[in-house]
């Protein structure tokens, strides 16, 4: 029977979340544009330029997209190599791996742009195959690219009380908050049930013996989590929880952010309007 | 199984948001009604869990790990509607904070996810272990099957996703503005991976916990699930 690493692996997958985010917090507490801008319309504009993206329907518009969130990126002083790691991996280049095959005619009938035989079997590249590719791999990266430099330069707890400006329920944005720590709390005891294990019985065990393993440690975490929900609830009425959730709106906008609003929208109606009429 | 950004078309994201906001809504009043003050952390508590179990590395033949979604095994311990909640928060988490899952597909990731998933395989599960004493083995099975049935459904319901995207954008000279993949190859790819691999892992994980909760703390699984 062939041995598992999967201890090594859920214990490399918890340490590098964790470092990420330690590392993304480093990033939104540090001077730079983006991190001045007030969370909201900074969201606001980020989701506006990734709808943008996705009505584009040419990868120059992506691509000047693109170019403008590394620009961002530059401007608010994130390293572009770890900006890039963090976007590339693993969306954009498993996207670029299933486009492959959508370039040739046997999935993208049309236009012959490059021929080879291969075996004594044709292969034929066609340009709506291409263009295809190069449009969705470009649309796929600049949404994501965006995302991350979003979560990236903006503190996760001011990210997810922007909600509110998108009409999320009060509870759901409660929720949200909460969960958020929870998350933390969670994978911290996952990462020291992991070191336990692997101290004591090592990281190379059977996939039968592993699953048992990952079963018990699910159900002693929803035990332990549903036993913590009463110390939660008690913790919570100390701080004067009446029943009902509210959120503290210590958000400020000034004229930066309104002139980055404006010209937000503007860039992504002249990019859509410039498709539209068939520039770009 | 999470969609991310730029592989469906805005008329399929719209769609989807448009068909998950009376479903959030009605959870969310449901829930409201149901939960007693006292439980209003666990909504949370089942979200970061449903988070996590995704994190888990499950060992499976050959030497390689999978990863469960655990939506069926969230729905069980919580009930279908509570489930909905905590696993849409679970995936606006992973989509707005670490990028996992595209923000324009958190309507349709949510559709399969956290109202597909966990609603069909609650009800499964409440089938085949109608009537059935809480530690009995009948629940363990009805477990697996609901975990493998549902997630199966589930990944051919975003592989359907996937294949009308050449069918509703598409160019003149034919070239695919999204998802470049049509459902005679999209379907079988999501359904192929999911009933011989992934469907596995769900319902092995959703079963072995039932049955560890069985023996650790069998008032866990007592019904009053909102």
């Amino acid at each position: 029977m062939r041995r598992n690493n999967f201890v090594e692996r859920s214990l490399t997958g918890a340490i590098s979340f964790l470092k990420d985010s330690v590392f993304a917090d480093e990033y939104a507490s540090a001077k730079g544009f983006l991190q001045s801008l007030d969370p909201r319309i900074k969201a606001f504009t980020f989701v506006l330029f990734v709808v943008t993206a996705i009505l584009a329907k040419s990868a120059v518009i992506c691509l000047i997209l693109y170019s403008l969130c590394l620009a961002l990126a530059c401007l608010s002083g994130i390293h572009m190599g770890f900006f890039l790691k963090r976007t590339w991996i693993f969306i954009p280049i498993f996207s670029l791996f299933i486009a492959i095959p959508a370039l040739f005619s046997i999935f993208t009938p049309g236009e012959a742009i490059f021929t080879m035989d291969v075996a004594g079997l044709k292969f034929i590249i066609t340009r709506q195959g291409l263009s295809g590719a190069v449009l969705f791999v470009s649309r796929v990266v600049t949404a994501v690219s965006f995302v991350v430099l979003l979560s990236i330069t903006t503190r996760h707890f001011a990210l997810l009380k922007v909600l509110r400006v998108f009409g999320v329920p009060q509870i759901f944005v409660m929720t949200l908050g909460m969960c958020y720590r929870y998350i933390y709390l969670f994978l911290e005891i996952i990462q020291n049930t992991y070191l336990a294990i692997k101290s004591r019985v090592g990281t190379s065990l059977g996939y039968k013996k592993g699953q048992h393993i990952v079963a018990w440690n699910m159900s002693s975490l929803w035990q332990r989590s549903y036993y913590l929900n009463e110390e939660v609830y008690l913790a919570m009425l100390s701080r004067g929880y009446t029943g009902e959730p509210k959120l503290s709106e210590d958000l400020k906008s000034g004229a930066r952010d309104w002139a980055w609003l404006i010209f937000s929208v503007a860039v992504s109606a002249f990019l859509l309007m410039a498709a539209g009429r068939g520039t770009v | 199984m999470h969609i991310p950004d730029g592989y469906l078309g805005p008329a399929t994201c719209g769609f989807f948001y448009v068909a998950m906001a009376p479903i959030w809504a009605f959870a969310s009043r449901i829930v409201k009604k149901t939960l007693s003050a006292k439980q209003v952390p666990l909504l949370a508590i089942g979200a970061a869990f449903s988070f996590v179990i995704m994190m888990f590395n499950v060992p499976i033949p050959g030497g390689t790990t999978g990863h469960a979604v655990g939506g069926v095994l969230v729905a069980i311990l919580l009930g279908p509607w509570a489930a909905c909640i905590a696993i849409t928060v679970a995936l606006v988490v992973q989509a707005l904070l670490f990028g996992d899952g595209g923000i324009t597909a958190i309507g349709a990731n949510c559709f399969n996810m956290a109202f597909v998933l966990p609603f069909l395989g609650y009800y499964i599960y409440k089938a085949i272990s109608y009537g059935s004493a809480v530690d009995s083995n009948r629940r363990v099975i009805a477990a697996g099957v609901a975990g493998y049935v549902a997630l199966n459904l589930a990944a051919a319901l975003t592989g359907f996703e996937f294949g009308i995207q050449p069918l509703l954008h598409k160019t003149a000279s034919g070239q695919a503005l999204y998802c470049p993949y049509g459902l005679n190859v999209a379907l079988p790819a999501m359904i192929g991976e999911h009933a011989l691999v992934f469907g596995w892992v769900e319902a092995i994980v959703t079963a072995l916990v039932i049955k560890y909760l069985q023996k650790q703390a069998p008032e866990l699984l007592e019904e009053g699930k909102v």
